[in-house]
C-alpha cells in the first residue's frame, strides 16, 4: 500500500509514518494532487466559448427530483456542441446532527444519528453503534452480529429496488425515450431481449413501458418488493426507515425460530424477483450501447472507489480498532480503494487515514489544528481527519466561486473517489478475499453469484468488472448488488440458524444496567465502518468522561456530491456530468430536458437528506495516471 | 425567529409565519418558462398530464363532489423518512391514492420532490399557479421535517433548508426558496395543513437540546389562530417514522368526509387523529401481560416487558403494537425494541438517555412484581391442568413422546384442578336434569364395562367421571 499525495509511507510491517522532513505534511500547499487546471483558467476556457458560441444556455435544476433529498444542479451547456461545459451541484439542507450529539451520553448516538437518513435510517444507526462500541470496547456476541447482518440485507433489498424502479428506471421509461430520443422508440420495438428467460418481456419497449411511473409493471413491482423488504427488517428491528432495537454492543431484538423462518419464507420469494432485476438491468445498458456508442460517455469517470466494506463475520468481528484490518478483511463485502482501476488496499486503517474533509467551499466555518496527530496504533492522521474535525455551520450567500453548498468534500489521498454499493462489487471481486460460502464467488474480476432454486431453477449468474464506467454500468452494478445483498442475507439467515441451534441466543454484550454503569466513565475514540444503499459510510466519535465531544458523520453521497476540493478538483457529480455528452434530440433549445445529465446524476443515486453541491468545468476530468512510486503494497 | 410581539389585549397577534412574510413581501415575479422550456421535464409532460389520461380513463361514477385535490408536499429539515414510510403504506396505498384508484377518493395530485417525473422550475409550475390563486382544484400541504429558525441563518445571508429557487430575489434575481416561506405563503390558501412526522408535528429530533438552526413544529410556526380554508387548524400526525398507513388513513379519512360520506374525523387537543393516538401504546403491547406478572427483560433480547431495558409505553400515545410497522409486520416492543417516545411531543430530550429504566416505572413494577408473585404460580397450575385431554385424565397417563418424564399431578394437585372444574361449571346449563330429546347415550359416555377395552388405552374408569353434560339426566 501506498499513498499518491499524501506524506505517510509504511515500514515493512505495514505500520504508517509520515516521511521525514517535510515542516507541514498535512498542508494544502505541501501535499497536492496533481491537478490539470486551475478554476481560473477553467472559467477564462467557459468563458471564451461563450462569447464564440450563441448556443450556449445557463439554467438551474432546483430542485433535482427524483433522488432522495434536496439538490440542485446548476448547468452551463453547449447544446450545438452537445456538451456540459459547467456543472454546480449544491445541498440546500442543513439539520445540525453532528452539532446535536455534541455533549451527549453515547447511549444517544444509535437513535438521534439514524435520523440522519430516512431513507436508509438503518444503516446510520447501526454505523453509530459500531463507533459507540468501539470506543466504549464492546464486543457483541455472534448472535448480535449475525442479527445486524440480517437487518442490514433487507435493508438493501429494499433500497436498490427503490432506487432502481422509483427513482432512475423512470428516465428510461416508454414516455421519456420517446419524448427524449424518439429515434430508438422503433428500434425499441424490434429489439429482442436476450434476457427475456429471466425477465419475461420481448422487446425492449415492453420494458421501457413497465417502467412507466405508477402505471409500468416494473415500478409497481419494484415498489411492492421494497414493502416485502421492509418487512424482513422491521420482524428485527421494529420499525423503518428507524430502527428500534440496536444498541452498542449487540442488537436488542429478541430473536426465536419465529423470527428467523418468517425472514425465510420473505426471502425466499426475492430470488426469482432478483434475477428479474438483473436480466432487465443487463439489457437496457447493451440496447443502448447498440443503438448509440456514445451513450457509454454518460455518467463517465475514471475508476476511482472507496469503500469500508459492510456485513462483518461474526467469528471475526471484535469490535476493535486494533484488530480492525483482521476483521475488515474478513467481510462479507471486502473494504478497499480503487485507484484508476487498481485496488490498492483492502485495509482499514489505510483508509481511516488517509480520509479527510474540507470546508473550503461549503457553508461552514474552519476549524484549527488537530485534536490528535495519530490514530490509536499511532498512525499519522491528518488535521483534516473526522477525528481532528469540528462542525461548525454558518449559513452564508451562494457564490459558486466561493461557498456555495451544505455538502463537504471528503477525499482520500485527496484523491476524487467515489461511494457506491457497486464499489462492494468491484472490491471484492478484485480483493478475493470473501468469507467461504456456497453462494458468492470472486474470481479476480467477477463475482459469481449462486441463485437458488425458487420458482425458477437454480442459477449461476457473473458481474464482470466492466470495461467502461458510466451510469448505465452503476445500475446494472446496484442490480447485480441486490442479489448479492440477498445472498449475504442468505448465508447470514443460515449462520443464525446454527447458533440457534448451538444455544447461542445472547445479542447484546452488555445489559442495560451493566450498560448504564460501563458509560459513565468512559473513554475513547471508535470508528463506525459500514456501509449505505450507496456505499461508504462512517461515523468517528470521542468519548471523554462518558460524554460525546466530537461526532463526524461522513455519507456516501457527500462523497459524490462533494463540491471542489482545496485543488480545485470537481467532485464525483461534476466531474461525471461534464463527461456525458447531450444525446436527446431537440428542434430548439427550449425542448432541451437535460435527460442525459439526469441519468448520470440519478445513476449515482443520490440522497442528500445527509449530505450536499458541485461546480465545474470541462477539463478536469482528464488525468493522469500516476503509478505508485513506493510499489510494494504495504 | 423573532418573538411573537403582543398587541394591546395581550394577544398573541401575529404568528411567526405571518412575521416572516412581513419581512420578505409579497411576491409577483414567476420563473420564464419560455426559456426554461422542457428543462428537467424529460417527458415533456409533467406527472399530472402523464397520469391523468390513465387516471380518469372509462366511465366516471363517484361518491363525492370531488374528483381530484392538489398536494404540495414540502421538506423542511427532514431526513426523507416520512416520504419513506408513506411509500409503505398500503392502507390505502399510495398508488391508489395518486391513481384515484380508491372508490369514493378523489385523485390526489401530489407535488413531491421525491417521486414527480419533472424537476426542476417545471417542477414548480403548480406551486406558482396556487400562490396565483390559478389552480384548478383544492389544495392540501404536507410538511415533513421541521421549519426552522430562518431570521437566523438570513443573518448571515444564507438558508438552512431552501426547497427550489423562485425569482424573487432584488430585481427579479433568481433566490432560494425555503421550505419556511412555502409553508408561509401557501398555508392560508389551503384547504388543510398537514404536519407529518415528528419533526413537522412536534420539532422532533433536528429541535433538540444544542441544536443549531432553532427548530420547531408547523405549529409552532402557524401559531394558534391558525385554520385551513375549510377552518380546520394543522393537523398532526406524528411519529419518527410516522407509520405509514396511519398517514394514508388519515388522509384518505379527511377525504372521506369531504366527499360526504365518512364521519367527521375525530382529533385531540394536539391535533392528532384521536382514533390513533388514543391509547398508550403499552395498552396493545404484546408484552403488557408480562408486565402485569412483573415479569421484566433484563438482557436485552430477552421476551419479557421491556419498561426496565428502557420503554416508554406506558406513558406514550403510540399505535404501532397492534398496526404493527409495515402491512401489520414489525412493531417496536413486538420486536424487542423498548418505546422511546418517538412519537411525542417531548421527544427526545425528555426520554434520553435511551436504553436506561424511565424512573416513574419503579411504583408499578414493584407493584406488579408483588402481584405476579401471586397469580403466576395460579396460573401455571391452571395451566397444567388445560394442558391435559380429557382423555388423558381417565387413563391417569399422558401418551406424548415428548413428556416421558412428567410426572402425574398428585392427589393433591388432582383434588384442586376437580375443585376447579367443578367451580367452572356451576352454572354450565348442560348439568340441568332435563332430558337431551333426540341424542342417544353415545358409547364413549356409557359406563359399560364391555366397552371399555375398545377405548384406546382402555383401562379403569375413574368412579366419578366428569362427562356428564352430555349423559342423560
Ligand atoms: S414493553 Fe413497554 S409497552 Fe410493552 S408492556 Fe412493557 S412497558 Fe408496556
Ligand atoms: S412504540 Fe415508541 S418508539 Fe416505537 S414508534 Fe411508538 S412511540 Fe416510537
Amino acid at each position: 500500500m501506498c499513498f499518491k499525495t499524501l506524506p505517510v509511507e509504511f515500514d515493512d510491517s505495514g505500520n504508517a509514518r509520515l516521511r521525514g522532513g517535510i515542516p507541514d505534511p498535512y498542508s494544502v500547499t505541501t501535499a497536492r494532487p496533481e491537478v490539470n487546471m486551475t478554476e481560473a483558467e477553467r472559467t477564462a476556457q467557459i468563458e471564451q466559448l461563450v462569447k464564440r458560441n450563441g448556443h450556449i444556455k445557463d439554467l438551474n435544476m432546483d430542485p433535482v427530483t427524483r433522488i432522495a433529498g434536496a439538490m440542485a444542479l446548476h448547468v452551463t451547456a453547449d447544446l450545438q456542441d452537445g456538451r456540459y461545459l459547467q456543472a454546480h451541484s449544491q445541498a440546500p439542507l442543513f439539520r445540525g446532527y453532528e452539532v446535536i450529539l455534541m455533549g451527549r451520553d453515547p447511549r444517544d448516538a444509535t437513535y438521534i444519528s439514524s435520523r440522519a437518513c430516512g431513507v436508509c435510517g438503518g444503516v446510520h444507526a447501526h454505523c453509530s453503534a459500531y463507533a459507540t462500541e468501539m470506543a466504549l470496547g464492546l464486543e457483541p456476541p455472534p448472535m448480535g452480529t449475525v442479527a445486524r447482518n440480517l437487518a442490514e440485507t433487507a435493508e438493501m433489498g429494499y433500497d436498490n429496488p427503490l432506487h432502481l424502479y422509483l427513482l432512475a428506471g423512470p428516465d428510461y421509461s416508454e414516455p421519456v425515450v420517446k419524448a427524449t430520443n424518439p429515434e430508438l422508440w422503433p428500434k425499441a420495438q424490434s429489439w429482442r431481449c436476450p434476457g427475456e428467460k429471466h425477465h419475461g418481456f420481448k422487446t425492449m419497449a415492453e420494458i421501457m413501458t413497465a417502467l412507466t411511473p405508477l402505471t409500468g409493471e416494473l415500478y409497481r413491482e419494484g415498489l411492492q418488493f421494497t414493502r416485502l423488504s421492509r418487512e424482513m427488517f422491521v420482524l428485527l428491528q421494529g420499525k423503518y426507515p428507524h430502527p428500534q432495537a440496536i444498541v452498542p454492543g449487540g442488537v436488542t431484538s429478541t430473536i426465536t425460530l419465529q423470527t428467523l423462518n418468517e425472514y425465510h419464507a420473505r426471502l425466499g420469494s426475492i430470488f426469482d424477483y432478483a434475477q428479474r432485476m438483473m436480466a432487465v438491468w443487463d439489457d437496457i445498458p447493451e440496447f443502448f450501447y447498440e443503438a448509440d456508442e456514445r451513450f457509454k460517455e454518460v455518467g463517465a469517470r475514471p475508476v476511482n472507489m472507496i469503500d469500508t466494506g459492510y456485513w462483518d463475520h461474526y467469528e471475526a468481528y471484535d469490535a476493535t480498532y486494533e484488530n480492525c484490518n483482521e476483521w475488515g478483511e474478513r467481510r462479507w463485502s471486502t473494504p478497499g480503494a480503487i485507484i484508476d482501476g487498481e485496488l490498492v488496499t483492502t485495509r482499514l486503517t489505510d483508509l481511516n487515514i488517509g480520509f479527510e474533509e474540507f470546508v473550503e467551499h461549503s457553508y461552514y466555518d474552519e476549524w484549527d489544528g488537530g485534536r490528535y496527530g495519530t490514530d490509536p496504533l499511532d498512525n499519522p492522521l491528518s488535521p483534516y481527519h473526522p477525528w481532528n474535525k469540528r462542525t461548525l455551520p454558518k449559513p452564508e450567500p451562494k457564490s459558486w466561486k466561493d461557498k456555495y453548498t451544505w455538502a463537504a468534500t471528503p477525499r482520500w489521498d485527496r484523491q476524487v473517489v467515489e461511494a457506491g454499493a457497486y464499489a462492494r462489487l468491484f472490491i471484492t471481486a478484485k480483493a478475493q478475499k470473501l468469507p467461504e460460502s456456497d453462494f458468492i464467488e470472486a474470481t479476480g474480476h467477477s463475482l459469481k453469484l449462486r441463485i437458488p432454486k425458487g420458482r425458477t431453477p437454480e442459477t449461476e449468474v457473473e458481474w464482470h468488472v466492466p470495461d467502461v464506467w458510466n451510469a448505465f454500468e452503476r445500475n446494472r452494478g446496484r442490480a447485480y448488488h441486490y442479489v448479492f445483498s440477498q445472498l449475504v442475507g442468505l448465508a447470514n439467515l443460515l449462520d443464525a440458524y446454527k447458533l440457534m441451534e448451538r444455544g447461542e441466543k445472547k445479542v447484546a454484550r452488555l445489559t442495560a444496567s451493566e450498560l448504564d454503569t460501563h458509560v459513565q466513565r468512559a473513554e475513547g475514540r471508535g470508528v463506525g465502518f459500514w456501509g449505505a444503499g450507496r456505499g461508504w459510510l462512517t461515523h468517528h466519535t470521542v468519548i471523554e468522561q462518558g460524554k460525546i465531544v466530537n461526532y463526524q458523520i461522513c455519507t456516501p453521497s457527500t462523497i459524490n456530491a462533494s463540491p471542489r476540493d482545496p485543488w480545485d478538483q470537481p467532485g464525483p457529480y461534476e466531474e461525471a456530468v461534464m463527461n456525458t455528452p447531450i444525446l436527446e434530440k431537440m428542434s430548439d433549445p427550449s425542448q432541451f430536458t437535460s435527460v442525459d445529465m439526469l441519468r448520470t446524476i440519478r445513476s449515482f443515486d443520490p440522497c442528500m437528506p445527509c449530505t450536499t453541491h458541485a461546480s465545474t468545468g470541462r477539463g478536469t476530468v482528464v488525468r493522469e495516471v500516476n503509478t505508485c512510486s513506493c510499489g510494494a503494497d504495504g | 425567529m423573532a418573538s411573537r410581539t403582543n398587541g394591546d389585549d395581550g394577544k398573541l397577534d401575529r404568528s411567526l409565519a405571518e412575521q416572516f412574510l412581513d419581512v420578505l413581501g409579497p411576491v409577483d415575479r414567476w420563473h420564464d418558462h419560455e426559456h426554461i422550456g422542457d428543462f428537467g421535464s424529460p417527458a415533456r409532460v409533467d406527472m399530472e398530464q402523464l397520469l391523468e389520461p390513465v387516471a380518469k380513463a372509462g366511465p366516471v361514477s363517484r361518491l363525492g363532489p370531488l374528483e381530484k385535490v392538489h398536494a404540495f408536499w414540502f421538506a423542511g429539515m427532514s431526513c426523507d423518512g416520512c416520504s419513506v414510510a408513506v411509500t409503505g403504506a398500503e392502507k390505502p396505498s399510495l398508488e391508489d391514492l395518486l391513481m384515484g384508484a380508491h372508490p369514493g377518493l378523489p385523485r390526489i395530485v401530489l407535488h413531491h420532490p421525491v417521486l414527480d417525473l419533472e424537476g426542476g422550475p417545471n417542477f414548480l409550475r403548480a406551486h406558482e399557479r396556487a400562490i396565483k390563486g390559478e389552480l384548478d382544484a383544492p389544495y392540501v400541504i404536507i410538511l415533513e421535517g421541521s421549519i426552522t429558525d430562518e431570521n437566523k441563518a438570513m443573518e448571515t445571508g444564507g438558508f438552512w433548508a431552501s426547497n427550489g429557487e423562485e425569482p424573487w430575489g432584488k430585481d427579479g434575481v433568481e433566490r432560494a426558496v425555503t421550505a419556511n416561506e412555502w409553508v408561509a405563503r401557501l398555508a392560508p390558501g389551503a384547504a388543510a395543513s398537514i404536519a407529518i412526522g415528528t419533526c413537522a408535528t412536534w420539532g422532533g429530533i433536528p429541535s433538540a437540546q444544542g441544536n443549531p438552526t432553532g427548530a420547531m413544529s408547523l405549529m409552532d410556526f402557524l401559531g394558534k389562530d391558525y385554520r385551513s380554508t375549510f377552518g380546520v387548524p394543522v393537523v398532526n400526525v406524528p411519529g419518527c417514522p410516522p407509520i405509514g398507513d396511519n398517514f394514508n388513513e388519515t388522509v384518505a379519512a379527511i377525504l372521506y368526509f369531504l366527499q360526504g360520506f365518512g364521519p367527521l374525523p375525530e382529533f385531540d387537543e394536539l391535533g392528532r387523529p384521536a382514533w390513533l393516538f388514543g391509547e398508550t401504546v403499552h395498552r396493545h403491547c404484546v408484552r403488557g401481560a408480562y408486565y402485569e406478572e412483573g415479569a421484566y427483560a433484563e438482557e436485552f433480547g430477552d421476551p419479557e416487558c421491556l419498561v426496565e431495558i428502557g420503554c416508554w409505553g406506558p406513558v406514550v400515545n403510540c399505535n404501532i403494537t397492534s398496526r404493527g410497522a409495515i402491512n401489520h409486520v414489525g412493531g417496536c416492543m413486538n420486536v424487542g425494541g423498548a418505546c422511546i417516545g418517538c412519537t411525542m411531543p417531548g421527544f427526545p430530550d425528555k426520554f434520553t438517555p435511551f436504553h436506561k429504566t424511565p424512573p416513574g416505572s419503579r411504583v408499578s413494577t414493584t407493584a406488579s412484581r408483588l402481584l405476579g408473585s401471586v397469580i403466576k404460580p395460579l396460573r401455571m397450575y391452571s395451566n397444567e391442568h388445560l394442558n391435559r385431554e380429557v382423555r388423558w385424565d381417565i387413563h391417569g397417563d399422558v401418551p406424548s413422546g415428548w413428556a416421558s418424564e412428567k410426572s402425574e399431578p398428585g392427589a393433591l394437585r388432582g383434588a384442586g384442578h376437580k375443585l376447579y372444574d367443578k367451580l367452572r361449571r356451576t352454572t354450565d346449563t348442560g348439568r340441568q336434569d332435563n332430558e337431551t330429546w333426540g341424542k342417544r347415550t353415545e358409547w364413549t359416555q356409557a359406563r359399560d364395562p364391555e366397552l371399555e377395552p375398545q377405548l384406546p388405552r382402555g383401562g379403569e374408569l375413574p368412579e366419578e367421571r366428569e362427562v356428564s353434560s352430555q349423559e342423560p339426566g
